[in-house]
Formats: structure tokens, sequence, C-alpha cells
């Protein structure tokens, strides 16, 4: 009886009794999962390709240049003697997001939103090596490894914090901000809001594993899968911010 | 009877994944590196090229964190094109909107 399911098994990838896709439950839910949650990140950044350009480009910048003094008034000098805030007007990014922690009074274009960027590759680097670690059962290198992913991601999320209450500072509301169109504070605070909760249900995810890690479950279990579908989704939201840093801050 | 056991299927790693994950967070900073130096190379340019070009590498990087980091490249074919056939069409539908923003543009003029 064994024999004949064996070669029936080898001959129809579809014919039951193992899984067609060589994954087990728990990792091909995660996959349906995240590609659900790519649709409702694609829905939105849809709507800022398409808000953005049914807006002028935004007026070309030679007043300012990296590295040069800012002023306080900064904003309010741009929307009334240089005039490069205006309605019709997309804002240039390098305009808006040039503040840096504890450098005031710098034009540093893009130098905060760049570091963001590497923090959350790295903490995808060091999940990744969790996930390799798991691979081994090497449990001390996995709890190790997941450590430096939740501090990546508690950073990552501080970080964002700094830049919406800097931009919240500088006049950016939901329904309005001084930079022009009504749709880019609002696009940014829904967009960059929305990846910034998936960061954050990852970190809970992250310290739930961790924990678990730490107490032996996984060992118990004789396997370390669970760390491999977090880091599915760990990976997902960074996959994410590499199109939300591209659409936000380069488009 | 048969007996229930807890199975885990998964395709094994390579050898010396280590050192491809490394190799791949390298190739990500550089990506990076080179969208920023391109935003500020290309700040005076407006053209339907430039936003190509960026989403472009938007998707390599992608490709290099979906394939290596999400393993995606050692799984089998009907899971590879389970998840990313819908995701083609997803940035098709980025590029028509982004077209069609266009035209929306200059018909606003």
């Amino acid at each position: 009886m064994d024999t004949i399911t064996l070669s029936t098994e080898k001959k129809f990838t579809w014919g039951g009794g193992k899984s067609p896709f060589n994954v087990s439950y728990g990792k091909l839910m995660m996959w349906i999962f995240l590609l659900s949650d790519a649709f409702t990140f694609s829905s939105l950044l849809i709507a800022y390709g398409f808000i953005r350009t049914s807006f002028l480009s935004p007026i070309p910048n030679t007043t300012v240049k990296p590295f040069d003094h800012l002023s306080h008034t900064f904003v309010e000098d741009m929307v009334e003697k240089t005039k490069y805030f205006v309605q019709d007007h997309w804002p240039s990014p390098e305009l808006v997001f040039n503040h840096f922690p504890f450098i005031h009074g710098i034009h540093l274009p893009l130098f905060f939103v760049s570091l963001m960027t590497f923090i959350l590759i790295f903490s995808s680097v060091t999940m990744v090596l969790a996930v390799e670690a798991g691979h081994r059962m090497a449990k001390k290198e996995v709890s190790k490894y997941m450590l430096l992913t939740i501090l990546g991601g508690a950073a990552f999320l501080g970080c964002q914090a700094w830049e919406w209450t800097t931009f919240i500072g500088e006049g950016a509301r939901l329904f309005g901000n001084p930079y022009g169109p009504r749709s880019f504070a609002a696009l940014f605070f829904i967009v960059t809001g929305f990846h910034g909760f998936h960061v954050f249900s990852g970190v809970v995810l992250n310290i739930i594993t961790y924990v678990n890690v730490l107490k032996g479950t996984y060992e118990k279990r004789g396997h370390y899968e669970m760390v491999e579908k977090v880091g599915l989704y760990w990976h997902f939201v960074d996959l994410v911010w590499v199109f939300v840093f591209t659409f936000f801050y380069l488009l | 009877m048969i007996e229930q056991t807890e199975h885990i299927e998964h395709t094994d790693a390579p050898e010396n994944m280590k050192g491809k994950i490394w190799r791949t967070f390298w190739i990500l900073l550089a990506f990076t590196v080179v969208d920023i130096l391109l935003y500020f190379m290309l700040l005076s340019t407006h053209s339907m090229w430039k936003n190509a070009l960026f989403i472009l590498l938007g998707v390599v990087k992608a490709f290099y964190i979906v394939g290596i980091f999400m393993h995606m490249q050692f799984e089998r074919k009907t899971l590879m094109y389970t998840i990313i056939l819908p995701m083609i069409f997803v940035i098709f539908f980025i590029a028509l909107m982004i077209i069609e923003g266009d035209f929306t543009l200059t018909s606003r003029l």
C-alpha cells in the first residue's frame, strides 16, 4: 500500500497527501496574508501616485543647498518670499524633510529618512540572521539577533515619532499644511501612519517570539518555524518601506 | 491508524546562507545610496522616465528582499507564481494611475 501511495505522490503534485507548495500551512497562510496586505498598501500608493502626478511638479530649488543655514522662519519664507510652496505645485520633499535631531539650523535634505531606511534594512538583516540561526537550532544566536531586530524596530518607530512631531510642529495637519496641496500632508500621515502601525505590530510580534525563544518554547517544539513566520512579516514591513521611501521622498 | 506527527516541510537553505545575507545587505545599501544620489542629480528634471527609474530601482530592491531575505528564491515555483503574479499586475496598475494622473493634470491646466 505504502509504495503505491508514494508513487502517486511523486507523479501528481496536486494529488493530495502532501503540500504542493512544499511549505507548512502557517507559512503559506502568512504569504497569503502578506499578499493581501500588499494590496492594501498598493491602493494607498496608487492613490499617492495619481494625486502626486495630477499636480504640477515641484519648483526647481536654486536658493537652498545642503548644509546651508536654516532660519526659524524657513517654511514661512518658502511660502511668502521665495514662493516655493504654492497651491498648484507639489512641494519638493528635500525642502520639507530637511531636519535632523540635535542638529538645528542646518539644511540637511533627506538625511534623516535615509538614516531611517538604513535602520530598517539593518533590522531586516538581523531578522534573517535569526532565521538562519533557527535552522541550526542555535538558541543563543536566535535570541541575540531577535533582540537586535526589536531594537532596530523600536529605533525606527522613535525616528518616525520625531519626524511626525517636526512635521506637525511646522503646521502640517491631516486637513491642511503650509506646503501647498492639502493632500500632501494627508497622504503622508495616512501612509506613513499605516506603515508605522505595521512596524509597531511587527515589534510586538517580535517581542512575543523573543520571549518564547528565551523560554525555550521552540526548542521543545523541535523547530524555530515561528521565527521564520514572524520574519516574513518583518521583511514585508521593510519591503513596504522601500516603496513608501521611493514614492514619498524621491518621486 | 496513521500516527499524527508534526512534520515541517521546508526547502533547505543553501550553503553559505550567512554570506548571501550580508552580500544582499550591501547590495540594498548600495541601491539606497544610488537612489538618494540620483534624486539630487535629477532634482530639476521632471518626467515620466524619472518616475519609472525610481520605481524600477524600488522593484530591484524588492527582488532582493523577497528573493533572499524572504527565502522566495529557494521555494517551489508554484508558491513563487502565486505571490508574484498578482503583484506584477499591481505594479502595472500603479504605472497606469501615474500616467492617468498626468492626464488629469493636463485637463486641469
